[in-house]
């Protein structure tokens, strides 16, 4: 999985700034998307594109339960958020309808990684290589229980063994 | 080894457990609103399914519907078609629906309780983050998306990471109760565990400061659980919890012999372990006002707005937050917080529009004018609150002192009705959450109880409750 980054470099980026809560009566998913992420930063529907990945810090996605801000993100294009750490709802909303990949970063990867960079994140070896930089990061592995929902493709297609 | 109540309702609820796997966990009620389920029940058709258990699935609306006079037609067309999306749903569906006419309509957190559909040692679920409220009565209840919403509407079960337990104990006792509420103790709690304090776990608050409050005020501490990043917020059931749903509408009929089994049961044994811990001490807190962006920007009522420097205690994520959180809200550190003044108040939303916290407000209220430069508005928490209020002259009170009166609904706590903040208002809420653009774009918000909202709305600007007399 490849792509550049987006970051905001703060923690406690909340669903509310995600996506506001006048467009949680939006059901056109591409006019969701129009505004993501439009209570923190404006432009991010204008610079955003597809295969981009979105970095920031602790407690991304904290607040209210919409499925709409991970729906919003993934229908920009955003294929995964790094962050330092993620709020329950959001991260399992991310993975239950295979929206996007919530992927835990360390503080290491955090701040080097830098606006703009190209990453390419590996799955298998749970590594982050930006290739901009140069340099190989670690990523927390799912834990067995979330990695057999992602593998599944989201919990409607989740099966237990 | 013992086990503790979040583990006793978990093993209880149990269907399918196998280590390293998700846990499938039955579901006993699920609660519904407009807002997140109409994708759900679209998956629903979609896939030729069924409602499994519609008899254990009860549905309101909330978060769209208008506060002014229900009577007229609903001029938000995206707000009118979600309300008639679920009409529709539970009509075809076969789902009990307490719609806007309905006297039993209401925040879906402040009706269930108030029906008794809210029981002790049940699980329930809702697609609203605020359903942490329920635990309050010893139920474990957890907010989820819409994915999981149309999981258990087809099968009544989900498939979760079991969560760790966390002992919050509150101990002492307020000096003052009327001015240091519920509110002041929860948003001490999350000032001090953080915003993510609490992430992956169930909370039980116990304790002395816990077993003193009423069941209205236990759900303003459970309700904010979200706040600190639990999946829950649990209290121990006892007396006045089994008071307080007695003969209720939808209370069940052996409820003497369910009291009888909670009693003995429903409690953490001695020598259970919690995974984390974290004791407030309540005797001494003042009122709280939260001055940023998060619930965790909080302070005393006594204190000044702080310096990004002091706040963040040498964490750099932390000092950018409170300077972006100062430039947002408008303010300058070292303001004292009772010279911000402001421009709105909201009482109301899941977290403080309950009966007690309406009769609080006005104490403070009765014989005096609402601020000429403020705009203040009363939202009760549901019909029944509303008609409650009524009986007992409350919203006299607030009308003579030019507070607005309105219909029951989520209201200005997320703006998505008509009711919100513009750009650059100050508000006084006593809702749970002051994001950026929360309560509409550009609008500030200050998280405060029921009492000093009011007495905000009073005064034009913050002031120390407890030097009012409120007995």
């Amino acid at each position: 999985m490849k792509g550049n980054v987006i970051k905001y470099a703060r923690d406690n980026i909340d669903t509310d700034v995600i996506i506001p809560g006048q467009y949680l009566k939006v059901h056109d998913y591409a006019e969701l998307a129009k505004h993501a992420m439009e209570g923190l930063d404006p432009d991010f529907h204008s610079k955003v594109k597809e295969g981009d990945f979105i970095l920031s810090g602790r407690n991304f996605g904290c607040g209210s339960s919409r499925e709409h801000a991970p729906i919003a993100l993934a229908h920009s294009g955003i294929k995964a958020v790094l962050a330092l750490s993620f709020a329950r709802i959001f991260y399992r909303n991310a993975v239950d309808g295979a929206f996007l990949l919530p992927i835990e970063i360390d503080q290491d990867a955090y701040s080097d990684i830098a606006e703009g960079d190209q990453i390419d994140i590996d799955l298998k070896s749970n590594q982050i290589n930006n290739l901009t930089k140069n340099k190989t990061y670690k990523m927390k592995p799912f834990s067995d229980i979330i990695g057999k929902i992602i593998e599944a493709g989201g919990l409607f297609k989740y099966k237990p063994d | 080894m013992g086990k503790t109540l979040f583990e006793k309702i978990w093993d209880a609820h149990v269907v399918v457990e196998k280590e390293n796997s998700p846990s499938l966990i039955y579901i006993d009620r699920h609660l519904v609103h407009e807002v997140t389920s109409p994708q759900a029940f679209d998956g629903l058709r979609m896939n030729n399914r069924k409602v499994r258990r519609p008899d254990l699935t009860i549905a309101t609306m909330d978060h769209n519907v208008p506060t002014n006079n229900r009577g007229l037609p609903i001029l938000d067309q995206t707000s009118s078609v979600q309300i008639q999306t679920l009409e529709k749903n539970c009509k075809d569906f076969g789902i009990k629906l307490f719609d806007i006419n309905s006297p039993n309509q209401g925040i879906v957190h402040v009706i269930g309780p108030q029906l008794g559909i809210t029981l002790p040692g049940t699980t329930i679920v809702c697609g609203d983050s605020h359903t942490s409220t329920h635990g309050a009565f010893g139920a474990l209840a957890f907010g989820i998306g819409t994915s999981e919403v149309e999981h258990v509407l087809a099968s009544q079960t989900l498939w979760l990471e079991k969560p760790t337990p966390f002992e919050i104990k509150v101990e002492g006792k307020r000096k003052n109760p009327h001015a240091v509420t519920a509110k002041d103790i929860i948003l001490s709690i999350i000032k001090n565990i953080g915003t993510s304090g609490g992430n992956g776990t169930v909370i039980e608050y116990r304790g002395e400061g816990i077993s003193d409050l009423s069941m209205e005020q236990r759900m303003t501490i459970c309700n904010m659980s979200i706040e600190a990043g639990a999946r829950a917020g649990l209290i121990a059931p006892d007396e006045k919890t089994f008071e307080y749903l007695r003969g209720r509408q939808y209370t069940p009929k052996n409820y003497e012999f369910l009291v009888d089994y909670w009693r003995e049961n429903l409690k953490t044994d001695s020598g259970a372990k919690f995974e984390k811990n974290y004791t407030l001490h309540i005797d001494d807190i003042a009122p709280q006002v939260s001055w940023g962006t998060n619930p965790g920007m909080t302070i005393d009522v006594t204190e000044s707005v702080p310096s990004p420097e002091d706040f963040a205690k040498g964490d750099q994520n932390q000092k950018k937050g409170a300077e972006k959180a100062l430039e947002y809200m408008n303010l300058k550190s070292g303001t004292p917080m009772t010279e911000i003044k402001i421009d709105r108040v909201f009482i109301g939303s899941c977290t403080n529009a309950r009966l007690e916290d309406l009769i609080e407000a006005s104490k403070v209220v009765k014989g005096r004018k609402v601020s000429p430069n403020v705009k203040a508005m009363i939202v009760p928490g549901s019909q029944m609150v509303k008609k409650q209020a009524e009986e007992l002259g409350l919203d006299k009170i607030f009308i003579d002192a030019n507070f607005e009166w309105r219909e029951s609904g989520c209201s200005m706590c997320l703006g998505m009705n008509p009711d919100i903040l513009s750009p650059g208002e100050r508000c006084a809420s006593t809702s749970n959450r002051n994001f950026e653009g929360r309560q509409g774009t550009g609008g500030r918000t200050h998280l405060v109880s029921p009492v000093m909202a009011a007495a905000a709305a009073i005064f034009g600007h913050f002031v120390d409750v407890r030097e009012m007399d409120l007995n």
